[in-house]
């Protein structure tokens, strides 16, 4: 492992990568960079207890001396710190993106964003999702992931936008063909505009 | 801490400032490039992440400098014409560095310095947000610090708000999946 590139500058470049993605949007999970920082943390650990050792056998107090030894010491935990907290803001930031994810695209992720996430990820938007739909369970299946837009009309004109097929649209089958138009209801239409697959035909 | 997740909170702390380490500190050599052991030597002079100046310095173990963003040469710039300093390669994170670093150095005047480049850049930033002809001009941003983007997209994006509340229009904002083509709303 490089060792110029220690205290903090790996963790730095995970949390950039965050900074520099699209709002909202998810790049692919670096498990590189995520492993390097976690090895740099063991690193910073192992050189705190080698200096903590060094300082038990030259019969110091450990917790209250303050020489060169101690002062190392601390700059290993701070950077330890440090990285923890690049981690942490990681795998927060993505879990944000994944919990309002859940809103917009139900259960099932696409699957260009599903190859994007780590398997702890997938775990966890499949969880979120269950307790979503167990809630929603309990009131009677109220679904509450639609009307995001406070509707102004229960019904909407939308254009098809991708080959979708024939889909069962409230209680008859419809043939959601590329570029036809329909009268939906707004509840039913509004997955597939938040997905891209429809648009709003206004005017 | 309420900002412990905060991204720009942590990406304005890895700005790296000046320190002369006050005590030694040994197994750290790596902090410092010239060092032939693996160990600081008091007096050394270093460039630290602000993240770690600040905890030593807390401990008296650096005495931190005030970086060049601060310095003489910049106030002198912004006296001139606030607006067109390139703040952005001084140092993208101007306002959040200077806040943390006012307290922990010898100079009282950095507070007053803030407050009078940013009410200067203010006014420009705030009239070409609103007259931009299109969604993204870089030109005027890349002389803005972090902050003066946000407020910048900010006030883009409510002047789109507001375009589309008058055209009228889908009110449906799709969500921007990759590999799906991008709808326009407006």
């Amino acid at each position: 492992m490089e060792q110029a590139e220690m205290y903090g500058r790996r963790g730095c470049q995970l949390v950039k990568e965050l900074a520099s993605a699209e709002p909202g949007q998810l790049t692919r999970f670096n498990d590189d960079l995520f492993n390097q920082v976690i090895k740099e943390c063991n690193v910073h650990y192992s050189q705190f207890y080698e200096l903590t050792r060094k300082m038990q056998e030259e019969g110091l107090d450990v917790q209250f001396t303050r020489n060169a030894d101690h002062f190392g010491m601390l700059i290993h935990h701070l950077s330890l710190l440090r990285n923890k907290r690049c981690l942490m803001a990681y795998m927060y930031k993505r879990a944000d993106i994944l919990r309002s994810l859940s809103w917009k695209v139900g259960r099932v992720l696409p699957p260009e964003i599903e190859g994007k996430l780590s398997d702890i990820e997938k775990h966890y938007f499949k969880n979120h999702a269950s307790a979503l739909q167990c809630y929603m369970r309990e009131m009677d299946c109220l679904d509450l992931t639609v009307d995001m837009v406070p509707p102004k009309d229960p019904y909407i004109k939308v254009r098809v936008l991708e080959d979708i097929g024939v889909t069962a649209i409230g209680d008859k089958d419809t043939n959601l063909a590329c570029h036809s138009i329909h009268f939906l209801k707004c509840t039913e239409a509004e997955p597939y505009i938040m997905q891209g697959m429809m648009e709003e035909l206004v005017g | 801490m309420g900002n412990y997740y905060d991204i720009d909170d942590i990406l304005s702390e890895e700005e790296h400032v000046l320190v002369v380490f006050q005590k030694a500190a040994t197994g750290v050599g790596l902090l410092d490039p010239s060092s032939e052991t693996n160990k600081v030597e008091q007096g050394a002079k270093v460039e630290l992440p602000f993240w770690l100046a600040q905890e030593l310095h807390a401990r008296h173990a650096v005495a931190m400098s005030i970086p060049p963003c601060f310095h003489q040469m910049t106030r002198k710039e912004v006296q001139a014409d606030a607006a067109s300093v390139d703040l952005q390669s001084r140092c993208a994170y101007f306002y959040e560095l200077g806040c943390k670093i006012a307290p922990l150095v010898a100079d009282r005047t950095i507070g007053s310095f803030l407050l009078y480049t940013f009410s200067h850049r203010y006014k420009a930033v705030h009239s070409k947000a609103h007259t931009a002809a299109f969604a993204t001009t870089t030109k005027p941003l890349c002389l803005l610090t972090k902050e003066e983007t946000r407020l910048y997209e900010a006030a883009q994006s409510s002047m789109t708000a507001f375009r589309k509340w008058r055209m009228g229009g889908s009110r449906f904002s799709t969500v921007f999946l990759p590999g799906r083509k991008r709808k326009s709303v407006d």
